[in-house]
């Protein structure tokens, strides 16, 4: 293979070739490093490149699979991690002033997970302050743009994750997902994004935003290479509160290409709510149209208001965020950017009796999602619409925006979010798919034979220096 | 939904949450809040008293991880 088009392997085709010894790890690092060099400049998705630290990994690697000890998949593959996830002696921002010297003494289970498979850190990526606020142009870093179209934005809060692995900078990155930051990005870079069940994936170690809708997930090519990340990083971690101690399955064996009498539900009530560009809904139909061909049933579904989930979600948000940020809110609030400022400073004015009512509103709404799932396999729906402008945001409107995102943060649900095409401007189309609790291999299942059976996955965006 | 409070008010509130903010900031509050109370005002209200919110405390959750969290 051409050293030129390693970047754009996908992590089963190299971890494939590196098993075979036809693939060098210290090659394929390099290879991801130039390009890196060559090109973040045009997107800003990397606020961190460990290069040096990558290639000893890599020669680590190399070295241990020469020797005849090969740990599995992920031996000597690249990554990256979103700026939220704590690196021992390695700086962890979230993209903030108040974090400009942070360096923790310890990583996250998540990159505990990775470095025990034998992955190869590449650096951390860009994200919006605290996983929270932005875009923003006053906070420590630049904001990470669009692949696709560099005057459009990644979305966020995943921004740098999204753009990085559109841009074959890396083929696996980590995210977070507090009401679609992994989501959105993945939509909006083109890309496949999981927001796990809540409690699979352990969040010790990622900077928290909102401690009860809070997930930690992969983002990548293909959602082979999601199973592949997710089967390293799930799991029980007695340091996480919200950690479940369930069985995992081997979410790679559950990609069969087959849905054959998989039942979809779809929630077509919420389009009026949130209504669909004409574009958006044609290539969501025509992707209900896919699995029919690939023996799907669909279903309509009716579940509560977006709204109700939305608000209930962005009450208990806001009370959570002024817990964690009042400290610096008191004492140094200039440091935060003025989005992110915006956004948490009114959550001291909640008052508990308010707090606890959102919980029980939460609990009305997560039972109502459970009850609608129990009905079908999966749901499906839009991500959200292509990427607009990279520009700012009135942040008054995030309060009140809705999406089709958030539901799922309040119910727990696994989520994902795949490319279903492309616009006239040459910008990603994006469905979610959503499963049962803890049911996150039917999820990946029903994206992956949508993957097998369209052409999006061959599509790259065109980066030059 | 109660009326909306005043400048006033939002900087009695803010101080009482130790929140000594420059004029700037006091109207971020104020907009902020405003935005706040809209969600808030849309929340179903007389539940029953059982009712339970989500996040029940679960204390498996905290036992000792390892020897060192173990203190004598």
């Amino acid at each position: 293979m051409p050293a030129t088009d390693l970047h754009f392997l996908t992590i089963a085709e190299a971890a494939r070739l590196i098993a075979q010894r036809d693939l060098s790890p210290v090659d394929l690092t390099a290879a991801y490093l130039r390009r890196i060099e060559a090109l973040d400049s045009q997107l800003d998705s990397f606020v961190t490149v460990t290069a040096d630290l990558a290639r000893t990994q890599a020669r680590a690697a190399e070295a241990e699979i020469t020797a005849g000890t090969h740990r599995g998949p992920l031996h000597g593959i690249p990554y990256c991690l979103k700026d939220i996830y704590e690196t021992a002696g390695i700086r962890t921002t979230a993209m903030s002033k108040l974090l400009a010297d942070n360096v923790p003494a310890r990583d996250s289970f998540c990159g505990e997970k990775l470095a025990a498979a034998g992955a190869v850190l590449l650096g951390k990526n860009a994200t919006w302050e605290f996983a929270h606020g932005g875009p923003s142009w006053d906070v420590l870093f630049p904001p990470a743009r669009n692949p696709w179209n560099r005057d459009h934005s990644p979305a966020g809060s995943s921004s740098g994750s999204g753009a990085a692995i559109a841009a074959g900078f890396a083929p696996a990155t980590l995210g977070s997902d507090t009401g679609g930051s992994i989501r959105g990005p993945a939509a909006a870079n083109g890309i496949a994004g999981l927001k796990p069940t809540y409690g699979l994936v352990s969040r010790r170690g990622v900077i928290p935003n909102c401690f009860t809708h809070d997930h930690a997930g992969p983002l990548a090519w293909t959602c082979e290479d999601l199973a592949i990340l997710l089967q390293t990083i799930a799991g029980h971690d007695p340091e996480d509160p919200a950690s479940a101690a369930v069985p995992l399955p081997d979410y790679r064996a559950a990609l069969t290409g087959d849905v054959k009498a998989m039942v979809i539900g779809v929630p077509w009530a919420w389009f009026d709510e949130l209504p669909l560009s004409p574009s958006t809904r044609s290539a969501f139909e025509a992707s209900l149209s896919v699995f029919k061909d690939l023996g799907a049933e669909i279903r309509p579904v009716t579940l509560p208001s977006l709204q109700d989930y939305e608000y209930s979600k962005k009450i208990i948000a806001v009370a959570e965020l002024f817990t964690i940020h009042g400290h610096d809110l008191r004492t140094r609030p200039a440091l935060f950017g003025a989005s992110l400022r915006y956004r948490i400073i009114a959550g001291g004015l909640v008052r508990a009796e308010e707090y606890i009512q959102a919980m029980r509103w939460r609990t009305d709404l997560a039972r109502a999602m459970q009850n609608v799932m129990a009905t079908v396999d999966v749901m499906m729906l839009p991500t959200q619409e292509p990427a607009g402008k990279l520009e700012p945001v009135p942040p008054e409107t995030l309060f009140t925006k809705l999406s089709f995102t958030t539901a799922f943060n309040v119910g727990g649900n696994p989520a994902l979010s795949i490319c279903n095409g492309f616009n006239d401007q040459g910008l990603p189309f994006s469905l979610q798919i959503v499963g049962k609790l803890f049911d996150d291999a039917t999820v990946l299942q029903a994206g992956d034979a949508y993957e097998r059976a369209t052409p999006w996955r061959q599509r790259r965006p065109d980066l030059h220096a | 939904m109660t009326d909306a409070p005043t400048r006033e008010e939002i900087a009695l509130y803010a101080r009482n949450i130790g929140l000594t903010l420059p004029a700037a900031y006091l109207d971020e509050l104020a907009s902020a809040y405003a935005n706040v109370r809209i969600l808030i005002a849309t929340m179903p209200t007389g539940r029953p008293h059982g009712d339970e919110p989500a996040h029940i405390f679960d204390p498996a959750k905290f036992q000792p991880v390892s020897a060192a969290d173990v203190k004598a």
